[in-house]
């Protein structure tokens, strides 16, 4: 289980985060949901030490690793995994290579072993066929999904997936998603999604937390966010021009 | 200013309000010195410790070295050429013999000329590559991959600049010594008449200038990738702060080039030259 527990984050003048709680249950899809700026990925990245809260705590499963050196953050990155917003493939690497990095820098495995484990995941995300080609010769979705190949390849307990449907055909999203499903129902990882697609966050998520200038707005399941008269939540659902949202 | 910080500024006393304004303009500089050393211990550090990307290493030199050489060729042949005119001139008028001049503008060369001007040219050619290259890996969040996939940023990205800076400005200073001391030469005895045979004197030269040339070659080679590496690697909010990274690496390795050709420049007077 993950908690984040009263969260506060400033960057510079900016306050981005101001005691947001949350948790997220073994095997849940939480969805995190909110404006740009809400700080959804600031609260997010606090999980694997990517950014160090100013105020409050993280805890995995009942272990405190708020504060960790980066060398002790090791160990949970390899159980954390994420995908980022940018994809963030390194250009000069082939998909292949992409792919297997993680696996040589977590396990110290050869290149051979690791480029061998490394197609297998390609194949998940049907990309094995251009294994040795560059990123710099796909557009944003076939990148996001390398990076989502990229993010499987240590078997993680849990993945952060920041915005993977965000600038993506309705196909590649449908396969997202459905690979975001298959994940906590086949194998149980625990993923939290940060979105804004309606379409994933009412066709997959467990439950979904709303965030607005750095607070939690709304924690449920969808359903509660089709019901509930909160209405910042309702501006943000029907997306609304008008209403109480600064946009 | 956030809404805490507003209201503790104005519990202030105008004593204390006057403190915190020094505060304002120095704790930026100190916190941006303090983590360039940051960045540089680590470098060192990283630098005796494997893996050592030497691939990297290469692809950085050809960067730094081959990419830079016509820029430095250019840039010192002119003034070279500059130097000799304008200094020939004043020779002749003042004292009207110009025998000495190619022995002085050889010291010249070594103690100050060859390595200062091109780590100049190689604080915004090199400095502004590191820093924009890093900077755009950090906003697109692939310095975050990197420390996702256990790679250590720094050792990453930083220690193969710095390695190959090291070579390549030491490199660069002999080839640009060579080219001033060429163009210098041609207008000596195009424009002054100076015999080649004179000119080429190198009997003003000293093993302290040797060690001075090299150590200020050595010292640039360290400052400026480091320097810029810091400026990339706290580059935030998309391409503006790229920008705004790649500005101030230009301007801080600048200037720190030029504050340690003042203290080397002092340490050579003071053990070799006075």
């Amino acid at each position: 289980m993950i908690e984040f527990i009263d969260i506060h984050k400033a960057f510079g003048s900016k306050q981005v985060l101001r005691g947001v709680s949350l948790e997220v249950k073994k095997g849940e899809i939480m969805f995190i949901i909110g404006s740009s700026g809400a700080g959804k990925s600031v609260l997010v990245k606090h999980l694997v030490g990517l950014i160090r809260p100013d105020a409050g705590r993280v805890i995995l499963d009942g272990v405190e690793v708020t504060n960790l050196t980066e060398e002790e953050y090791y160990p949970i990155r390899k159980r954390c995994a994420m995908v980022f917003q940018n994809s963030t493939l390194f250009d000069s690497m082939t998909l292949l290579d992409n792919v297997a990095l993680p696996i040589r820098k977590h396990f110290k495995l050869s290149l051979a072993e690791a480029r061998s484990e490394a197609k297998a995941k390609l194949a998940l995300v049907n990309m094995e066929q251009h294994a040795e080609r560059y990123p710099a010769d796909f557009g944003d979705g076939m990148r996001k999904k390398v990076a989502i190949a990229r993010a499987l390849t240590l078997n993680p307990d849990f993945v952060i997936f920041d915005e993977p449907t965000t600038g993506i055909d309705p196909i590649s999203a449908n396969i997202v998603d459905r690979l975001i499903r298959d994940l906590s129902d086949r194998l149980g990882v625990t993923s939290i999604v940060v979105s804004h697609d309606l379409r994933s966050i009412f066709g997959v998520a467990d439950r979904v937390a709303m965030l607005y200038k750095g607070q939690l707005v709304l924690d449920g399941p969808p359903s509660l966010y089709r019901e509930t008269d909160n209405a910042i939540v309702q501006q943000f659902i029907n997306g609304r021009p008008q209403g109480p949202m600064e946009v | 200013m956030t809404k805490h910080t507003q209201a503790y500024v104005a519990a202030l006393s105008p004593t204390q309000r006057r403190i915190a304004q020094l505060g304002v303009v120095f704790v930026p500089i100190v916190t941006q010195i303090t983590d360039i050393l940051r960045v540089g211990s680590l470098a060192f550090y990283y630098a005796f410790k494997k893996p050592i990307r030497w691939r990297e290493v290469l692809q950085q030199s050809f960067f730094i070295g081959n990419r830079s050489l016509a820029f430095v060729m250019i840039v010192l042949g002119f003034l070279g050429m500059i130097l000799i005119f304008q200094s020939g001139f004043q020779a002749k008028r003042i004292v009207g013999d110009l025998q000495g001049m190619g022995a002085l503008y050889l010291q010249l060369l070594f103690r100050e000329f060859a390595p200062t001007v091109t780590a100049l040219m190689l604080a915004t050619r090199v400095g502004t590559g590191i820093a924009a290259e890093i900077g755009s890996m950090v906003v697109t969040e692939q310095v975050d991959a990197l420390r996702m996939n256990n790679a250590e940023p720094i050792q990453y990205l930083v220690v193969p600049r710095l390695l190959a800076s090291i070579v390549m400005t030491f490199v660069l200073s002999c080839v640009a010594l060579c080219v001033a001391f060429g163009t210098g030469m041609f207008v000596a005895n195009t424009v002054f008449e100076v015999n080649v045979a004179t000119f080429y004197n190198t009997s003003l030269l000293e093993w302290g200038d040797l060690i001075i040339f090299s150590l200020k070659a050595l010292a640039y080679g360290i400052t400026i990738p480091i320097i810029a590496s810091q400026a990339g690697l706290a580059a935030f909010g998309g391409s503006e702060g790229v920008g705004t990274a790649t500005t101030m690496a230009v301007v801080n390795a600048s200037l720190a080039v030029t504050i340690l050709d003042f203290v080397l420049s002092g340490v050579g007077y003071i053990f070799f030259f006075s």
